[in-house]
């Protein structure tokens, strides 16, 4: 019975894997620069925008990304004016992308203030422009310093794409649930379990990579 | 005057750091200020470096206003202004605020690259100068950790000196140093100023105020006295 289970849950997996990879990718291409925008406009001087994005910040923090998911798709058309009926894949997007952007904003946030004050006035005194002060002497040693964070929000990411599932489209949890139903068998859940493991080895060893890369100076 | 200071006021909140004080500053001379902690010796460095604003008063670098009172109003100098006024200052941190993902060679060309005064040719020349003759030759590749306290203070003397500035400033720059590398910075300090560079060192390290100073500025319960 293993290798029907096997034989069914190969080619599903592997489908489920286009889901997973590509909510997973795409996520990560927009939110991480669209954070460090959201991370600057929180620490603006001027106290709406900051207060609007400190909203902002609470209710994706505050809220389930499955609960963002569901809004998105199924009661985000009921909102007025500017009430839309996204497609699945429009809604998985956005919810992740905003979901995400939130938790990197607040990571670059903590990096941008943990530079000691004396980085400013080093460049400041030697005449060097704020932008740019901040892209080659702030943002090296902020990115050296939100690595570990931003590792585990990426790890993490990997295993919340299984929330997809609530859309009803296939990623590779669903792909185990659906061959687990046929055979009443547990195994595909291990199957797929190894698979989130070997995802997360890859992405732990590029990761640790990036972050020895960055590890040049203290 | 390289630097003249004018009737110079500065709060903070309620309490005021200085009031009213005036002191000039020419090229090649060495000028210590000194003063107990918390006298403002470290601020009113900052005002000079605009670091910190001022209540009132004025700061004329050269023959540029930095900041002037105006019908009772701090005017501060305008923005092309202020750009030639930061060229013509340098400071040296009591902590260096060298930049550490950069080495030693990335922190001197950092500035004179981006404010592109000459060609590159010309700015990697006067920087393999400063770094032979403040004795930084093997070390033009290493970053600020794996320097020593006096090494990173002389890599922030080379940086500072690479716009060709005509102030130098010193805050407490042989508060971390042994005896033989303050002698060292004391040596580099007198050589700058008879390249014609008016230097300002705050400090309360008398000995090295005997050893090096030509004229002492005090800074005591907000005034200053010579």
């Amino acid at each position: 019975m293993e290798m029907n289970v096997l034989n069914m849950l190969i080619p599903m997996t592997l489908n489920g894997l286009i889901i997973t990879i590509g909510v997973f990718v795409i996520t990560l291409v927009v939110s991480i620069p669209l954070s460090l925008v959201v991370a600057l406009l929180r620490m603006s001087k001027n106290k709406i925008v900051s207060s609007i994005m400190g909203g902002y910040i609470y209710i994706m923090r505050g809220t389930p990304l499955l609960l963002q998911l569901m809004f998105i798709f199924f009661g985000f058309h009921y909102v007025p004016v500017i009430g839309y009926a996204f497609s699945r894949y429009q809604a998985i997007f956005i919810a992740f992308i905003i979901n995400y952007t939130a938790y990197f904003a607040e990571i670059f946030r903590g990096g941008i203030n943990s530079i000691d004050v004396g980085q400013y006035e080093g460049a400041a005194v030697l005449g060097l422009s704020r932008t740019h002060t901040f892209i080659k002497i702030i943002m090296p040693q902020v990115i050296r310093n939100v690595i570990p964070s931003i590792a585990n929000e990426v790890i993490t990411l990997v295993k919340d794409t299984s929330l997809v599932y609530i859309l009803g489209v296939s990623d590779i949890l669903k792909a185990a649930k659906a061959v687990s139903n046929k055979y009443s068998s547990f195994s595909p859940y291990i199957y797929i379990g190894v698979v989130y493991l070997a995802i997360t080895a890859v992405l732990t060893r590029v990761l640790n990579r990036i972050e020895n890369k960055f590890n040049y100076f203290r | 005057m390289a630097l003249t200071v004018e009737n110079l006021s500065k709060n903070f909140g309620k309490t005021t750091v200085f009031k009213d004080i005036s002191f000039t500053v020419d090229r090649g001379e060495i000028v210590c200020i000194m003063g107990k902690s918390g006298e403002g010796k470290t601020t009113l460095l900052r005002c000079i470096n605009n670091l910190e604003t001022v209540d009132s008063g004025s700061i004329k670098i050269n023959n540029l206003y930095l900041c002037n009172e105006v019908n009772g109003k701090i005017q501060y100098a305008s923005k092309e202004n202020m750009k030639e006024i930061r060229q013509e200052m340098g400071l040296v941190f009591q902590n260096y605020n060298l930049f550490p993902h950069m080495t030693v060679m990335e922190n001197i060309l950092e500035a004179p690259l981006f404010l592109k005064k000459t060609n590159r040719k010309d700015i990697e020349k006067r920087a393999n100068y400063l770094i032979s003759e403040l004795e930084l030759k093997d070390k033009e590749n290493n970053y600020p950790y794996q320097l020593s306290g006096g090494q990173k203070q002389r890599v922030a003397i080379a940086r500072a000196c690479m716009l060709n500035p005509s102030i130098l400033c010193f805050d407490e720059p042989t508060s971390a140093l042994d005896e033989s590398t303050r002698s060292q910075i004391s040596k580099i300090i007198r050589n700058l100023a008879s390249q014609n560079i008016a230097i300002i060192i705050v400090t309360h390290d008398n000995a090295f105020v005997e050893e090096i100073s030509q004229r002492v500025i005090t800074l005591s319960n907000g005034s200053i006295s010579e």
